[in-house]
């Protein structure tokens, strides 16, 4: 019988190896995260609770694009206007977008 | 207010141009130090203009005045306690939604404010222009557009600045939500209640009452610190009741709030003549960035920094070295002693003193190259990509990629290396990188290498040093390894980095960014170094009976350690090796004059280290063991007394261990076993003791 936390690890697992993209749960679902953004597809961000990147302007309703996104890389790049951030993928998965 | 003298702040966003405008300003009348409590870089400078003269001070680049970075609080500590005649905020035309945040923030203190604005040229390549009129009159304070790359007039900003002086322009404050609003209402009329109360935080009494309002709102911890405990409640409520109606923080609500007014401001004043698209930094980073190009351009940029700071200064520091101790020591010493001064006087002014300045200055060359094209690589905008670079391999040992930078300026010198971790984030990433770097040879250490290298091992001395540092820099990986198991357990800190457009960097800004670094290092490191090399010498002269005639004290703290030494092949009658070790405690290249001194016929070093395995050993044991008492000092400034100790006491021990395990191998005979037995059971005692260590301070 497995423990509760290996059946989170599992579960875990799971989705990485399946890939797909979590819907977002507080809106209608065609929410992804910021992070399982391919490069050059640009999207409206719908959700972003993190106070540090909202101060650098990546707030609700703001347009963004992910100029490099590389699995295996602990950071992604995104074009906000004219600013280029470097966004850690912890920080990039807690913000949710829509593809436009 | 101070209208004779008056004060001037000069806040930004990084990377705004706010240094360039305040080196515009001041010129060379300025003065670079640390703010109080904190490792956070203070400029303030003057200037004179109309026969009045006028303080002005270099705020830290931040993006808002939210306290969450010791930049922030030391940003909003000054322009609330100490209120600024005057603020100048500068903003970037290029990229002028995020840079107004900060503005609306500074219209919310209601500081006396005059926003200048700066890359006007960016801002005209990216087809932006700027209605500076219709925004001046929404935000109602004075706009002074200028293009600060280039040789500027600053007429028009002295005239700016003495008409906002005359008279001071309080700027609007921005509307919020309804809702925002209603709370914020109710939290200002329940302060204005309390005003008069004994409780009434002393903190609060020169605020304005709407912004302390704002900031208990957005749960400021430094804020809600200081409430009192029956305020809790009714503060408590407002903040519940505006998360509940907008489902999100109420920090994060507001700063939404803020955004939402920045975005209609913006869209009144500002026209987009072409769709933006690709830029010149864009274009290439694709090159820098890249996963094909992105490592080898990294280290080709690393290798050329490390190749003009070894190079360059090579020649230098034999000039200087020779030079100045022809002058401080021989020409200084011949004077002293024509003036029939006392022997021991004449000794520590030119041999201990003279000497010791000497010994500075050699250190000058190295660490200006490398200051050098650090600040080249800074105002290039390529630092920031190399941290981006770095971030792949640093993350694995567990350290942001920031840190890549403290580790690379070790290699000049340590203590620049411990005061460039200033730039990270978390403490824990400071402490961790500072720990890390004596594991890069510093240069101070490249003389012991080819000395010995040349010695032990001639005609392949270039390998024999190639092979030191990097192991060093394996050895400084494997540590990492260790720490991040035990003492460092939490993960690196989130990395959240803007990537500045490239630029050419100018010569004025190099020049000034380089100087003060390296006036900085002249006044805090050289006076330790100084010190600790009039006390070697001090030591070395002082003798004391012995059997058979006299002994230095250094001679006899050698003799009284070498003991220790033996199962790393330095034996009995090798005590100098010792001693040298010792003064290298006080400075790396110390070790060589030591030796020099004390063998004056270096052909006979080899034989007196009996073969090349101890000689490996010897040079695996400098390579590792304590940083020097310059460094030991700027850890403990940085970090405290208990990290300046751990450093000293771990790496000696490690650096015992490995040179024994080392000496043992390459020496094997019968007792090897019981050494390298030993060794195995203090690896896992030294293990064993970081995990308690962990267990007890982890950070």
């Amino acid at each position: 019988m497995l423990s509760k936390r290996d059946r989170v690890r599992l579960r875990q697992f799971g989705r990485r190896f399946g890939s797909r993209p979590k819907t977002c749960h507080c809106h209608s679902g065609d929410c992804i995260s910021l992070a399982d953004l391919e490069p050059g597809v640009e999207a409206l961000i719908t959700c972003n609770n993190d106070l540090k990147t909202i101060e650098r302007g990546l707030y609700h309703g703001k347009r963004v694009m992910v100029q490099r996104n590389e699995s295996g890389e602990p950071n992604l790049v995104v074009a906000v206007g004219d600013a280029r951030y470097v966004l850690d993928r912890r920080v990039a998965r807690m913000i949710r977008v829509r593809v436009v | 207010m101070s209208q004779d003298n008056p004060t001037i702040a000069l806040a930004g966003n990084p990377n705004v141009g706010k240094t360039t405008l305040f080196n515009a300003l001041t010129g060379s009348h300025q003065t670079v130090g640390n703010w109080p409590g904190v490792t956070v870089e203070r400029k303030e400078g003057f200037f004179i203009h109309n026969g009045r003269c006028y303080e002005v001070i270099d705020l830290p680049g931040i993006y808002s005045l939210a306290a969450g970075s010791p930049d922030e609080l030391v940003a909003r500590n000054y322009l609330v306690q100490k209120k600024p005649d005057l603020v100048i905020n500068i903003v970037d035309a290029s990229n002028l939604e995020r840079n107004l945040y900060l503005t609306l923030q500074l219209m919310e203190l209601k500081v006396p404010l005059l926003i200048v604005f700066s890359m006007l040229d960016i801002a005209e390549q990216n087809g932006v222009e700027i209605d500076f009129d219709h925004l001046k009159s929404h935000l109602d304070c004075p706009i002074q557009p200028l293009t600060l790359c280039r040789r500027f007039d600053p007429s028009q900003l002295f005239q700016d600045i003495d008409a906002c002086l005359a008279k001071a322009p309080v700027p609007i404050s921005p509307r919020y939500d309804e809702v925002v609003e209603k709370h914020l209402h109710n939290l200002h009329n329940f302060l204005l209640q309390q005003r008069d109360d004994s409780a009434w935080p002393e903190a609060w009494r020169k605020l304005p009452l709407d912004w302390v309002a704002l900031k208990l709102l957005e749960r400021d911890p430094y804020f809600h610190a200081e409430l009192p405990q029956a305020w809790f409640d009714p503060v408590d409520r407002e903040i519940r009741g505006l998360e509940k109606h907008r489902n999100q923080a109420a920090a994060t609500a507001l700063a939404d709030d803020r955004y939402g007014f920045i975005r209609g401001l913006v869209k009144d004043v500002v026209r987009h003549k072409t769709k933006p698209g690709a830029t010149f930094s864009d274009r290439l980073d694709r090159v820098a960035l890249s996963s094909l190009w992105g490592l080898p351009v990294f280290f080709a940029v690393m290798y050329l920094v490390f190749l003009l700071a070894v190079q360059a200064s090579e020649p230098l520091i034999g000039w200087i070295e020779n030079g100045l101790n022809w002058l401080l020591v021989d020409q200084w010493g011949a004077l002293l002693r024509s003036w029939n001064i006392p022997g021991w006087l004449s000794y520590l002014l030119s041999n201990a003193l003279g000497g010791g300045i000497a010994t500075i200055a050699t250190f000058i060359p190295p660490i200006f190259f490398i200051f050098l094209c650090l600040s080249l690589l800074e105002d290039s905008g390529y630092m920031a990509r190399a941290a981006f670079i770095a971030d792949r391999f640093m993350r694995r040992v567990g350290l942001p990629g920031k840190a890549f930078i403290p580790l690379l300026v070790g290699f000049g010198c340590t203590v620049p290396a411990i005061m460039a971790t200033r730039t990270l984030e978390s403490r824990r990433d400071r402490v961790f990188a500072s720990l890390l770097t004596p594991f890069m040879s510093c240069g101070a250490k490249l003389p012991v290498y080819t000395y010995l290298g040349m010695l032990f091992f001639p005609g392949r001395a270039d390998l024999a040093v190639f092979g030191l540092y990097f192991f060093g820099v394996v050895m400084g990986l494997l540590f990492a390894l260790a720490l991040k198991k035990t003492l460092f357990k939490t993960q690196p800190g989130n990395f959240v980095m803007e990537l500045p457009p490239y630029h050419l960097p100018t010569i004025n800004a190099i020049g000034m960014h380089t100087w003060h670094r390296l006036k900085d290092f002249i006044l805090r490191a050289g006076k330790t170094i100084l010190l600790v090399t009039v006390a070697v010498n001090i030591l070395q002269a002082l003798t004391l009976p012995v059997k058979g005639g006299q002994a230095s004290v250094l001679e006899l703290a050698g003799k009284l350690l070498t003991p220790l030494m033996k199962p790393m092949g330095i034996v009995a009658e090798n005590w100098q090796a010792t001693v040298a070790l010792i003064s290298g405690l006080f400075a790396k290249e110390a070790i060589v004059g030591t030796l020099q001194s004390l063998y004056p016929d270096p052909s006979v070093i080899p034989s007196a280290f009996g073969g090349s395995s101890s000689g490996i050993a010897f040079l695996i044991f400098v390579l590792l063991y304590s940083p020097c008492a310059a460094s030991l000092a700027a850890l403990n400034k940085e970090h405290g007394w208990r990290w300046s100790l751990f450093s000293f006491f771990y790496l000696t021990l490690l650096a015992w261990i490995v040179a024994t395990v080392a000496y043992q191998i390459l020496a094997f005979n019968r007792l090897s076993w019981l050494w390298l037995g030993l060794c195995a059971l203090l690896v896992v005692a030294f293990g064993a003791s970081l995990k308690l260590i962990g267990r007890k301070n982890a950070i």
